[in-house]
């Protein structure tokens, strides 16, 4: 579904990524495991396409179902989340649809066609909040907020969903929810889903298959709970295996 | 060496080497600040001796204007006139918000459709928030005649300069999260604005408006005094007729009205504040 060949990202004189191949099938999560600056967040952005649009240059090619990569085809989820905590639970969701509405029928949320808010709802109803639709977002806990995140992105209609570190900013329980609704929707909607994960624990357990980055480089792929201890420096390790 | 009962240790104080560069410029610093206000003592005719000479002619003022003429003839077109004078605040305010919101849109960063826009923007907000409301209001009571809607039209063109520029400073303040989040669904430039900046700066922007309100209620004030009708014109009146005890009415009804005003203002913020 998502096909990365050949990402090679430069900031200045320096490469970044050099020349990443990555491919997410329809139905499957795969999880990029690396050390901090190993190019993960870099990896994802030239996905989204935003490699370059802040001062790095960005060869390579993205393909979506086969086609080069349209605008709306990729949906993002952010560690930091990101809804407008002042809005309505609804109105975030709708949100998502907005690159689809005319200005005239998107202009002010009241003007959101009765269609896209039920598809809103429905999209709710898929991350399980729909019962707190007119709540305030910003008074959900944290993991609920990172869900209605993931509902605003299935209301963009992408097929592909680009998380980076979706869960980092949760605590263990919320996580593990997020995450396995995450592996759920790649099952059963055969979305393509890549996320950046900082847990191999995390990654074994709901991704269907990693990729280990190091230095810019792809140096691991495999299924599932193949052995990720070598992406990590020596005494980041010792931390990893308690948590 | 002495000891506190925690066991911590008296230690000197190790001297602090001042370097003579610092000095120079200090002292340099402080001989510029006294030039220019021995210059601006002079240009401005300050005297003692002056306000002494003067100070029959304040007696004399303050025993006229003391007892305030509190005559209903007096007190209801001074109630009066500070009705128009709080109208003239009021839609001075909000007929400048739409003008206001689309030139601060266009004078932040972010939300600026380019830097060509970005940069006429501003220039705009600072060439009405340069020419201050008196001066506007001179020009369209000459334009347009005595009375309360000169006071209007100018007060809209002054405070579209200084609330654009105080809504534009927010917006490119504000937390660009969300802004990114609807860019990377595909949201254009304004369905960004509409549905992620706006929304999470309506707290701030309206503690500016009413902020604004507040200023520009007293500002009415002082575009009466130049004929643009309202309170201020009246006091004007009683000046020129020597009637201070008239004016001192009309100027306890001014106290009245700002702290009704400044009190009302403070409190609706202080609302937005808590739920924010
Ligand atoms: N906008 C930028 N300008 C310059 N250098 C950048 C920029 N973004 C990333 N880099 C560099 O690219 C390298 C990879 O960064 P990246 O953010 O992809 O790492 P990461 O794997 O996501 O790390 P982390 O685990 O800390 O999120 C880093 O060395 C970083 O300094
Ligand atoms: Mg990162």
């Amino acid at each position: 579904m998502l096909q990365v060949t050949g990402a090679r990202v430069r900031y200045g004189d320096r490469e970044v990524l050099h020349g990443v191949d990555v491919e997410v099938a329809a139905g499957e999560l795969l999880a990029v495991l690396g050390a901090n600056g190993s190019g993960k967040s870099t990896l994802l952005r030239a996905a989204a396409g935003l490699a370059g649009s802040d001062g790095g240059e960005n060869d390579g090619e993205v393909r979506v179902d086969g086609r080069e990569r349209a605008p709306l085809d990729v949906a993002l989820v952010f560690q930091r989340i990101h809804l407008v905590p002042r809005r309505t639970v609804l109105d975030n969701v709708c949100a998502g649809a907005l690159g689809r509405l005319p200005l005239r029928s998107s202009l002010v949320a009241a003007l959101f066609p009765r269609a896209v808010r039920e598809e809103a709802m429905g999209c709710l109803e898929r991350v399980g909040l729909a019962d707190r639709a007119h709540d305030r977002a910003g008074a959900l806990s944290g993991g609920q907020q990172q869900r209605v995140a993931v509902a605003r992105a299935l209301c963009q209609r992408a097929r592909v969903l680009l998380a980076d570190e979706p869960v980092s900013a949760l605590d263990p329980a919320a996580a593990e929810q997020v995450l396995g609704l995450l592996a759920e929707l790649a099952h059963t909607e055969r979305l393509a889903v890549l996320a950046v994960l900082h847990q191999p624990g995390l990654a074994a357990r709901y991704a269907d298959r990693v990729v280990g980055l190091r230095e810019g480089r792809v140096v691991l792929d495999g299924p599932a709970g193949t052995d990720v201890g070598s992406l990590y420096p020596a005494d980041d390790r010792d931390l990893e295996a308690v948590s | 060496m002495t000891m506190t009962d925690t066991g911590v240790r008296w230690v000197p104080v190790p001297p602090r080497r001042r370097r003579p560069r610092t000095l120079a410029v200090g002292g340099a610093v402080l001989a510029a600040l006294l030039i220019v206000h021995v210059i601006a003592w002079r240009t401005t005719e300050m005297s003692f001796a002056t306000l002494l000479d003067g100070a029959d002619g304040m007696a004399d003022f303050l025993s006229e204007a003391i007892p305030p003429d509190l005559s209903a003839d007096v007190l209801l077109p001074s109630l009066e006139g500070a009705l128009v004078t709080l109208w003239i605040g009021l839609l001075g305010t909000t007929l400048s918000i739409p003008f206001a919101l689309l030139l601060a849109l266009a004078a932040a960063r972010g939300t600026a459709p380019g830097p060509v826009v970005y940069q006429a923007a501003r220039g705009l907000l600072s060439f009405l928030r340069a020419v201050p409301d008196v001066v506007f209001a001179l020009i369209f009571v000459t334009a347009v005649g005595l009375g309360p809607f000169p006071g209007v039209l100018a007060l809209v063109f002054h405070n579209v300069g200084v609330m654009g520029k105080l809504w534009a400073e927010t917006i490119e303040d504000a937390d660009p999260g969300p802004p990114t989040a609807l860019r990377s669904a595909g949201a254009g430039r304004l369905q960004v604005a509409a549905h992620a900046l706006l929304p999470s700066l309506t707290p701030q922007l309206t503690g500016l408006l009413l902020y604004r309100f507040d200023v520009n209620v007293r500002s009415s004030l002082v575009l009466g005094l130049v004929g643009a009708g309202g309170i201020g014109f009246l006091i004007n009146q009683s000046i020129q007729l020597f009637r201070f005890d008239e004016m001192l009415t009309h100027i306890l009804v001014v106290l009245v009205l700002i702290v009704a005003v400044d009190r009302l203002s403070a409190l609706v913020r202080r609302h937005l504040g808590s739920a924010a």
